[in-house]
């Protein structure tokens, strides 16, 4: 029942809120016709009319509470001063102009910051991928367990297994990146790519906005039907965006390819690049070879599965293959991983690093501007002494200074969104490190209430801070104006706190900033074994003069078919090398398969000759790397041992084989390696011995700091492929000879088609950006962090300085020297600081912990954390410095006479 | 905030009683409830201006009365309030419950 009367009270209520006015008047007139009842009443018994209306008005009370109370009956009471409260919250706002420019200003970048890292953090960890049930999408990953557990990649036949026999996967879809180089426009064009298995679009959820996407009998090899589907990008870039280019076919290579579908807008697969789609079995994967390893497998799980239970169950498959086919799958298991991880698992800490770092800068702005609102708190002991005389509750006058920070602090969250969204914008675009497309970081709804949540905590926070150094019960003390520092020791514990608070918070940051630096600093020092600078680098692909195979990748050869040998290519690789070699400014070119730090090295097993050490967990593997005999000399690689290739060695039977010093060390140490044996694959395989001609350094090849894994490098002659690296040495700028290395190229042949132009440099630049990125932001948090704490700290001391003028003064009158007067107040801000100091050097041990692997050969107790506190220290004893010195200014007379 | 009557001389909780009983008899004024109650009560309550008005508004949000703007006796505009089906059912309610307590109040204090 009571719930009953309490809606309708509210909908009588609200019904009668626009008409206040009306019902102020209403209740005047009912009022007054008591009056006049009561006064009729009284002339009746024999009053006089003066008399009856006093006798009535006193028998009223207070006629105007009355009205009020009555009045109240119909409105919001708690709502309508609240309103109030605003308005007047304003008003004052207003009236310290100063004050309040200020406190919004400090508060704009404190939530502005936390705003703009909330809305990466709400774009890739909250919103996370834009896929339907995203969650239960995983990747799988085979990799092989020999002491570590490193990721290898799937091959087809164990792929077919775990679809065939895995129950805990609604369907699995290999899929795998790659390159197609499209023919039919003004001149060709490379795109990334997705070869994927039928039921990739449908584990995702997408369907088509044009025809369909691949059927199941298009996975089948030998595959007849050569099928595309296009990204809306590319569809409405190459095609105008044509529907009619369903069932039409396109061009690349000499082969055609009959599209079949269109994808929706914003759709770049997995890889998040492409922009077309081919059946998996146009791939060039291998089909039967179950040792040939190289895609991943995208697989949804069934509606309340577990990882860890999918997991299980690929183990026992793992193991079952492992039984069946112990040559290829020996020690090799099923990773599981979720898609999310996959896709953000990089960004994720540096993402939290970064929100972690920029709270403490929302919490530093907190601190001051509290200390700012206890200093005008002071001020209006006396406003608010009077509103207690006159009745106003201690609930009602922390309502009203809540009120009002609250205001202070929105007002600074609605500046701070305009600067969060200019930061989210630049840190995006500036960003090395490639945000997801789908990531679109903007102010929405979660964003929105994040900021306002932070604003309104911090403004209640803000609220209660000058309350807690306010003592309301001595009023009297506060009415008076000699009652000077009846709040004071109470201030000045409360402000010292903040700036303890302040200084703590700072010297985390600095730290933080100082480790990432330091970080970066060895990183961007390792040597990674050749020479980077001054070497442009691109991919070429050049085509076949005639016959089968798109210039992408080979085409898979029927099953038992000896496959053709593939026609001459347009131009071979010595006719190419001589075009760029004669470019003004180049002073050597060679070709490579992959080229350094850039993606694309595989790996194989080999055998030395006369090593009988070897068990299956320790069976050597190596990463292939086919080069040109220029290739040491122009990417800087010294050579340690015997020779480079010679030109007569670039055939497919040639035996001459170049190793890295990781080969000879394990098999052959204190030993002559030069004309020693080794061979693909395992020793008593047909393969032919290989000899070693030459032995160069161990060099950073595959990634920085470090190669991802332990294995060396072999290196062969070059062989003429469609899809070749360029190295070009220069004696001038890389980036300069550019546009003369291009024309070379089309000069050599108008259909080579040129991608991925960059710098030796950059690539190595590329993989130290994003601990070199995440560094500049930290180190921009830091220094505001710093700036703000020094501003906290000078306005503290100030402060104190000026409360003790007159104890200064009598000192000095009893003959203190000025600088003992200096040392006091230095002393005071120096035990602040050091206690500040020493908790936030504590916390900035969990630091270390936080950053983890962001951090490169680095402890918390690095020299720069050192460094980064002796830096706060001193900027923050020079800040009180200058109030020291006030001190000293302080004119004993006039200080005492100030009383 | 209000919600409190502030009944003085009345036991706490029964103006609200005391009203809609008055407007059983028909339509009536503040002043009429007034003086309805002091009369029908030999003189013995008294109700308060200071109570009664923000007694009437609290009844008339929760729907319990009616209101209208009539002529009063003596030519003057005045509010006239008249109990609603809902304010009936509540006086019912409240005189059930009243009868329960002053009946037990009415045996503990005749008991010796």
């Amino acid at each position: 029942m009571k719930w009953r009367h309490d809606l309708i009270s509210l909908w009588h209520r609200l019904l009668s809120f626009g008409g206040r006015r009306r019902r102020a008047r209403d209740v005047d007139d009912e009022l007054a016709f008591h009056l006049a009842m009561r006064q009729a009443e009284q002339e009746s018994a024999g009053a006089s009319p003066e008399r009856a209306r006093l006798e009535a008005m006193r028998q009223f009370g207070n006629v105007t509470a009355l009205k009020e109370q009555t009045r109240e009956m119909w409105t919001f009471p708690s709502f309508e001063s609240f309103v109030q409260d605003i308005r007047y919250a304003f008003r004052t706002l207003l009236k310290s102009r100063g004050f309040s420019i200020v406190a919004i200003l400090v508060l704009a970048i404190g939530i502005g910051a936390n705003t703009a890292m909330f809305s990466l953090v709400d774009a890739m960890l909250l919103r996370g991928l834009p896929y339907q049930d995203a969650d239960r999408l995983v990747v799988l990953i085979g990799n092989v367990q020999r002491g570590v557990v490193e990721r290898r990649g799937n091959s087809y036949p164990d792929h077919r297994d775990w679809r065939a026999q895995a129950t805990r996967f609604v369907d699995l879809a290999a899929y795998s990146t790659m390159t197609m180089t499209l023919m039919g426009f003004d001149e060709p064009e490379r795109v990334p790519i997705e070869a994927v298995s039928a039921p990739y679009f449908s584990l995702l959820g997408v369907t088509p906005v044009h025809g369909r996407t691949f059927r199941p009998d298009e996975d089948e090899v030998p595959n007849r039907d050569a099928v595309v589907i296009l990204s809306d990008g590319l569809w409405r870039r190459r095609f105008g965006a044509d529907p009619s280019i369903v069932n039409r076919t396109i061009q690349s290579g000499v082969r055609t390819y009959t599209v079949v579908g269109i994808m929706p807008p914003g759709f770049a697969g997995i890889s998040d690049t492409a922009q077309l789609w081919l059946p998996f079995a146009l791939s060039g994967s291998s089909f039967d070879n179950r040792g040939s390893r190289g895609f991943q497998t995208l697989a949804r799980l069934k509606p309340g599965t577990t990882i860890a239970e999918a997991r299980a169950e690929l183990d026992v498959i793992s193991r079952q293959l492992e039984a069946a086919y112990p040559d290829t799958n020996e020690k090799r298991a099923v990773e599981v991983s979720p898609l999310a991880v996959e896709t953000f698992g990089q960004l994720e800490p540096v993402v939290l690093t970064l929100m972690a770092a920029v709270s403490f800068v929302l919490l530093i702005a907190c601190a001051n501007v509290a200390n700012l609102l206890i200093g005008r708190s002071e001020v209006r002991q006396k406003e608010i002494a009077v509103r207690t005389v006159l009745g106003a509750g201690q609930a009602r006058l922390l309502r009203l200074l809540i009120t009002e920070s609250c205001v202070l602090t929105l007002v600074g969250a609605a500046a701070g969104i305009g600067v969060a969204m200019a930061a989210v914008t630049g840190l995006t675009a500036a960003s090395p490190v490639t945000f997801p497309s789908f990531v679109q970081p903007g102010l929405n709804m979660s964003v929105l209430a994040f900021t306002i949540g932070i604003a309104l905590l911090s403004g209640v926070l803000l609220g209660l801070a000058p309350a807690m150094h306010t003592r309301w019960s001595r009023l009297s003390e506060a009415l008076k104006d000699t009652a000077r520092g009846s709040t004071g020791r109470r201030s000045h514990r409360m402000r010292a706190s903040l700036v303890v608070a302040e200084v703590a918070l700072a010297i985390v940051l600095l730290i933080g900033a100082g480790l990432m630096i330091r970080s970066v600093q060895k990183l961007t020092a390792i040597d990674p074994g050749f020479k980077p600078e001054g070497v442009l680098t691109l991919s070429a692909s050049i085509p076949r003069q005639q016959g089968s195979g798109p210039a992408g990748g080979p085409v898979p050869a029927a099953p038992g078919q000896p496959a053709p040998p593939p026609p001459p290519l347009v131009v071979s690789g010595t006719d190419l090398l001589a075009q760029i070699r004669a470019v003004p400014g180049v002073t050597g070119a060679s070709l490579v398969s992959d080229i350094p730090l850039g993606d694309g090295s595989s790996a194989t097993f080999y055998a030395a000759e006369g090593d009988a050490t070897t068990t299956a967990q320790t069976r050597p593997r190596a990463y292939i790397h086919r080069v040109t005999p220029e290739f040491f000399e122009t990417i800087g690689m010294p050579i340690k041992a015997g020779r480079t290739f010679h030109e007569r060695e670039a055939t497919p039977t040639a035996t001459a084989v170049i190793v890295s010093e990781g080969v000879t060390r394990r098999f052959w140490p204190n030993q002559d390696p030069i004309g020693k044996r080794i061979k693909m694959g395992a020793a008593d395989s047909s393969n032919p011995w290989l000899e070693i001609v030459g032995v160069v350094a161990d060099v950073k090849y595959r990634g920085l700091p470090a190669n991802p894994t332990a294995d060396p490098d072999l290196y062969f002659p070059a062989l003429d492929r469609t899809v070749q690296g360029l190295l070009i040495r220069t004696s001038v700028d890389p980036g300069s000879v550019t546009t003369s290395v291009r024309a070379a190229i089309r000069r050599a042949h108008p259909a080579i088609v040129v991608y991925n132009v960059t710098t030796m440099s950059d690539l190595v630049k590329a993989q130290t950006a994003a601990s070199t990125f995440l560094t500049w932001i930290l180190g921009l948090f830091a220094t505001t962090a710093l700036v703000l704490s020094v501003i906290g700290i000078y306005g503290v001391m100030s402060y104190l300085v000026a409360q003790r003028t007159r104890e200064f003064g009598i000192r000095l009158a009893l003959g203190a020297s000025r600088g003992g007067l200096v040392a006091v107040v230095l002393r005071h801000g120096a035990r602040l600081i050091a206690i500040g100091a020493v908790i936030g050097i504590a916390g900035s041990l969990g630091l270390s912990r936080l950053l983890g692997d962001l951090l490169y050969g680095v402890t918390a107790l690095d020299v720069a954390s050192g460094l980064a506190i002796l830096v706060l220290v001193v900027v923050a004893v020079l800040a009180c410095v200058i109030p020291a010195l006030r001190a000293t200014r302080v004119d004993p007379v006039i200080a005492l006479r100030n009383e | 905030m209000g919600d409190r009557p502030q009944t003085g001389e009345l036991l706490p909780g029964t103006l609200d009683m005391l009203i809609l009983k008055m407007l059983t008899r028909g339509e009536m004024h503040g002043y009429g409830i007034a003086q309805g109650i002091q009369r029908a009560s030999n003189d013995v309550l008294h109700v308060e201006e200071g109570a009664l008005y923000p007694a009437l508004h609290r009844l008339e949000v929760r729907g319990w009365l009616r209101s209208t703007w009539g002529t009063s006796e003596n030519n003057r505009r005045a509010k006239y309030y008249r109990l609603s089906a809902l304010g009936r059912r509540e006086l019912e309610r409240e005189a059930a419950y009243w009868d329960r307590v002053a009946s037990a109040v009415t045996r503990l204090m005749q008991a010796t």
